[in-house]
């Protein structure tokens, strides 16, 4: 699996991202660090504190990285969880939750089989 | 109102009818005295005048008479009464001389008071008594009496000794006068003089009558002056004249006779027991100061009709400004009070369309703690529960943004969008949808020349996302709902192009009342069929406030039971964006669709981007013309198949195309809907790939290019980004490590060295603990623990340093124009939304960099 076999996995736009960073290796290297980002745990973490000002925050994180990133598919989810967080809990973000989890996850497993697959 | 009104109305009609009344007994009364005044200041100026002329002319007669006694004194100096001289002697002496001095008579008077004439007519006394009196007691006196044919004389006597015819000596000289002497000399004789005299005895007799008085007594005159009047004023003025004359005293009054006033002024004359009275008749002057007093009343009616004249058109006008002013108020308050109803009714509505899904949600949690123990009960509650709550949000949402929009706070993103990316996200939101209710649903493109134009996008969607849902909502199952999207040039010039989007539906439509009415806040139809319909009626309202916020109009047509079509016509800037050389290899291509525009408007689409095309109408046709083409070697190099065909679908021509091609020619299915329950079938079939309707220019280029293969390369920005920051140094403020790597990479590349602050705290730090002028700009993240991107600007522009106006740019995933004006309110110089695009980074630092 190469790095635009793994932005179709993960439902990313790679040309976008490519014509924007111009290094193959340079996007390689941000993706696979974004198996480190603590921001979804954050997310994760102060949902269930309810401290949904820090969720909102960590939201918009992740929808910035997707930014960056070209994430496309995370990034329409988070930002719509983000929108849905803005002003404090709504029953949207209930429903977003779990679809911000499995894109992530989607995400995140597309990333590990790069990582794998270059050993 | 009205009573407000009548009050005014009434205050001021009778302020002028009081003022005016006023104003006329003021004229009135002033007019009144006046002439009150002139009458007194009359009899005055004639009292001084009366009394001067009556002394004169008592002096006069004691000029005169003294000047007759002096010559009769005169006479008898020279000719002594005593000596040798006989009597006759002196006698026609005396007579003599007093004939030279012009007396007509002359006689001695003897104490017992006969007369012994010396010459002329013999006279008598007509009251010897008081005569004689004074002469015996050795006085002058003067007094009248008659000759022998009874003409009146004067006479003037002097006390002296002659002797007389009898031997006895006399006790006087008396000397006589025509009485007109007296009257000749007074001048009491003159015609038409205003004033005339007469000069009476005590008891009223006349010694000298004004010519034409015939009574006997002066009193009598008076009193048959009076005697047609009022005979007590007549006794009245007569006993007031006679004790005046028997207190030797002047006596002046105004008596009234008739309609004429006189005055009359009584005085006692010397060397006599008379009395002159002089009487003037007020007439001619009366006449005049009657003129006067009628001049002066005409001039103050006049004054006063003048006066009320401006009063009356002061009070019209400042009554004309009242009703006005009255008429403005009330129009006001009517405004005000239409303005409150429309609230209240507002109000009432959105109260009653929240109770509904409240009461739900509360009745939904009661019934679910009763059968706590029932987990499908509870389940079944908590799904209305949502439901309830979801519908509940949406109202609230809509209540938000209707009153954003109402207190004139809405603004407008200016993005750059494109058409295409806005239809595509449509029709992917609304697919679902349409699929559940099995609704036909079309996109129709015609012609779009300029596909990027600067819109607010999110508020673009909510407008046809809105239109869609109401189609879909109030469109039956089965029913047809169709998009279309097409342009022409735009009145505002060659800067903006003109849209078109029409939704139209085969819904159960609407009534024309409903129609006129459909975008005011609230209004939803009042029917049956529609009461069963969530919604908050409110999208409309909004919809409307958003297309004339963005300068646009909305048509509706509607008919009950046929259908609605909404028309949205924009007038968008096109973008500056550049549009990517899109061109397309030199290919043929066929378009296979039921519907002609569509195949027409895509052949356009595919010519400007280089490719000549056919197309046909159904699949079996494109088959036929497939083999035409094959049997002469000049293959179609891309097909593209709609999906939806009448008769043979998309992918049963698919495979027929397949059986007689091969596998060489690509084949793609276009459709308006989500492919992926087809796609195995399809794929099966020989489909080379899919394209999504809305068939814009970009979407026909980006879904062919694929198998253009190595021939066409579009240009990639590869070569810029020439400019370059050496020296300059950064301070970047963002809290996520990757994303930190990331600009830290790309803005590395320009150049820049970054310093890395974690969050908003550290940021400030940094640059408070840097030397003046050690940073050239700062790049600020908004959302961050600690402190956030909006305080540490804050912060960092009221710090007391040279350098605390550093260009703060501020870099989030937040693109709202709320954001962007919260930015540069807390006092950032500009802002740039993620993800990082270096050229925008790299333009903006050119600006703000020294």
């Amino acid at each position: 699996m190469n790095l635009k076999e793994c932005y179709a996995a993960l439902e990313g736009d790679y040309e976008d991202v490519i014509a924007r960073l111009r290094s193959e290796r340079l996007v390689q290297k941000f993706v696979l660090k974004f198996l480190n980002d603590p921001s979804f745990d954050l997310l994760n973490h102060s949902l269930e504190n309810a401290d949904y000002e820090e969720a909102f925050r960590a939201a918009h994180t992740i929808k910035g990285i997707c930014q960056n990133l070209s994430f496309t598919r995370l990034y329409q989810s988070s930002h719509l969880l983000t929108e849905a967080l803005r002003n404090g809990w709504s029953p949207e973000a209930a429903q977003l939750v779990p679809k911000v989890a499995a894109d992530y996850q989607q995400t995140i497993t597309a990333i590990q089989t790069l990582q794998e697959k270059m050993g | 109102m009205n009573q407000m009104r009548n009050k005014t109305t009434r205050f001021l009609k009778g302020s002028l009818i009081l003022l005016s009344i006023f104003c006329i007994s003021v004229f009135s009364f002033l007019a009144f005295y006046m002439n009150k005044r002139n009458e007194e200041t009359i009899t005055e100026v004639g009292t001084i005048y009366m009394s001067g002329i009556s002394e004169q002319i008592s002096l006069h007669f004691q000029t005169a008479m003294g000047l007759r006694m002096a010559q009769l004194e005169a006479l008898t100096a020279t000719i002594p009464p005593a000596g040798d001289v006989d009597a006759a002697a002196i006698r026609s002496t005396l007579a003599f001389n007093a004939e030279a001095r012009g007396f007509d008579h002359l006689a001695f008077f003897s104490s017992d008071g006969t007369f012994d004439m010396v010459y002329g007519d013999p006279v008598q006394l007509y009251h010897p008594e008081p005569f004689l009196d004074s002469l015996n007691r050795n006085e002058n006196k003067i007094s009248v009496g008659t000759d022998s044919s009874g003409n009146r004389i004067v006479l003037i006597g002097i006390s002296t000794n002659y002797p007389m015819a009898d031997g006895k000596e006399c006790t006087a000289l008396v000397a006589g006068l025509p009485i007109e002497y007296i009257s000749t000399t007074l001048s009491l004789d003159k015609k038409n003089a205003m004033m005339y005299s007469h000069i009476i005895r005590k008891d009223g007799t006349f010694v000298v009558r004004s010519s034409d008085e015939y009574r006997n007594t002066y009193f009598d005159r008076i009193r048959s002056l009076f005697r047609e009047l009022d005979s007590d004023n007549a006794e009245r003025y007569v006993s007031e004249l006679e004790t005046a004359m028997a207190a030797q005293k002047d006596y002046s009054n105004v008596i009234l006779a008739g309609d004429e006033r006189r005055h009359i002024y009584c005085t006692p004359l010397a060397y006599s027991e008379w009395y002159l009275v002089t009487v003037m008749p007020y007439g001619s002057l009366d006449e005049i100061v009657n003129h006067l007093g009628r001049q002066w009343i005409g001039l103050s009616l006049g004054s006063c009709l003048l006066v009320l004249l401006v009063l009356l058109l002061i009070f019209a006008k400042y009554f004309s400004l009242t009703r006005q002013q009255i008429h403005e108020l009330e129009t006001a308050r009517e405004e005000a009070v239409r303005a409150t109803k429309a609230k209240s009714e507002f109000l009432s509505n959105m109260s009653h369309d929240i109770r509904t899904p409240m009461n739900a949600i509360v009745g939904m949690t009661a019934i679910a703690t009763a059968n706590i123990n029932n987990p499908q009960q509870v389940q079944n509650c908590l799904k209305k529960i949502t439901l309830s709550s979801r519908h509940l949000l949406g109202l609230i949402n809509d209540i938000l943004d209707m009153s954003k929009i109402e207190s004139g706070k809405m603004t407008l993103n200016s993005d750059q969008i494109s058409l295409r990316e806005v239809m595509d996200s449509i029709v992917s939101i609304v697919q679902p949808q349409v699929k559940a209710k099995h609704q036909k649903f079309d996109v129709f493109i015609h012609d779009i020349s300029t596909e990027n134009v600067c819109c607010d996008s999110v508020r673009l969607n909510q407008v046809l996302l809105n239109f869609l849902s109401n189609a879909i909502k109030f469109t039956p199952e089965g029913g047809c709902i169709q998009v279309s999207l097409y342009e022409e040039p735009s009145p505002k010039g060659d800067s903006h192009i003109r849209i078109h989007i029409e939704v139209a539906d085969t819904g159960i439509g609407m009534s024309p009342e409903f129609t006129r009415k459909i975008f005011d806040s609230f209004s939803r139809e009042d029917t049956a069929r529609v009461r069963k319909m969530e919604g908050t009626g409110l999208g409309m309202a909004i919809t409307k406030h958003i297309v004339d916020a963005m300068g646009g109009t909305i048509q509706v047509e509607s008919q009950p039971g046929k259908g609605s079509r909404f028309h949205v016509v924009l007038d968008l800037e096109r973008s500056s964006m550049e549009e990517a050389d899109m061109i397309l290899p030199n290919w043929n291509m066929l378009v296979v669709d039921d519907d002609m525009q569509l195949c027409e408007s895509t052949v356009a689409s595919l010519q400007s981007i280089g490719v000549k095309a056919e197309w046909a109408l159904s699949g079996e046709a494109a088959v036929e013309m497939i083999d035409n083409r094959h049997s002469r070697h000049t293959d179609y190099h891309v097909i593209l198949l709609d999906w939806k065909l009448p008769g043979m679908d998309g992918i049963q021509t698919a495979r027929k195309i397949r059986k007689h091609l091969g596998n060489d020619v690509p084949i793609l299915l276009i459709s308006a809907y989500d492919w992926s329950e087809i796609e195995d079938k399809a794929r099966d079939a020989g489909i080379s790939g899919f394209l999504s309707k809305p068939l814009f220019k970009s979407t026909l280029f980006h879904g062919l290019k694929q198998f253009a293969g190595s021939e066409n390369k579009a240009k990639e920005p590869q070569e810029e980004l020439q400019d370059s920051f050496d020296e300059k140094r950064i301070l970047l403020a963002e809290d996520n490590e990757l994303n930190w790597e990331i600009a830290q990479e790309l803005l590395g590349e320009l150049g820049l060295e970054l310093d890395h602050a974690e969050n908003g705290q550290i940021c400030v730090d940094r640059f408070r603990q840097s030397p003046v002028n050690f940073y050239d700009a700062i790049i600020m993240d908004i959302r961050m623990p600690v402190m956030n991107g909006y305080e540490a600007a804050r912060m960092i522009r009221s710090l007391d340093r040279a350098d605390a106006d550093i260009p703060i740019i501020a870099m989030t995933a937040d693109a709202f124009s709320e954001d962007i004006k919260r930015c540069l309110e807390c006092g950032m110089n500009a802002h740039v939304a993620k993800p990082i695009d270096i050229r925008e980074v790299s333009r903006l630092l050119k600006k703000y960099l020294k």
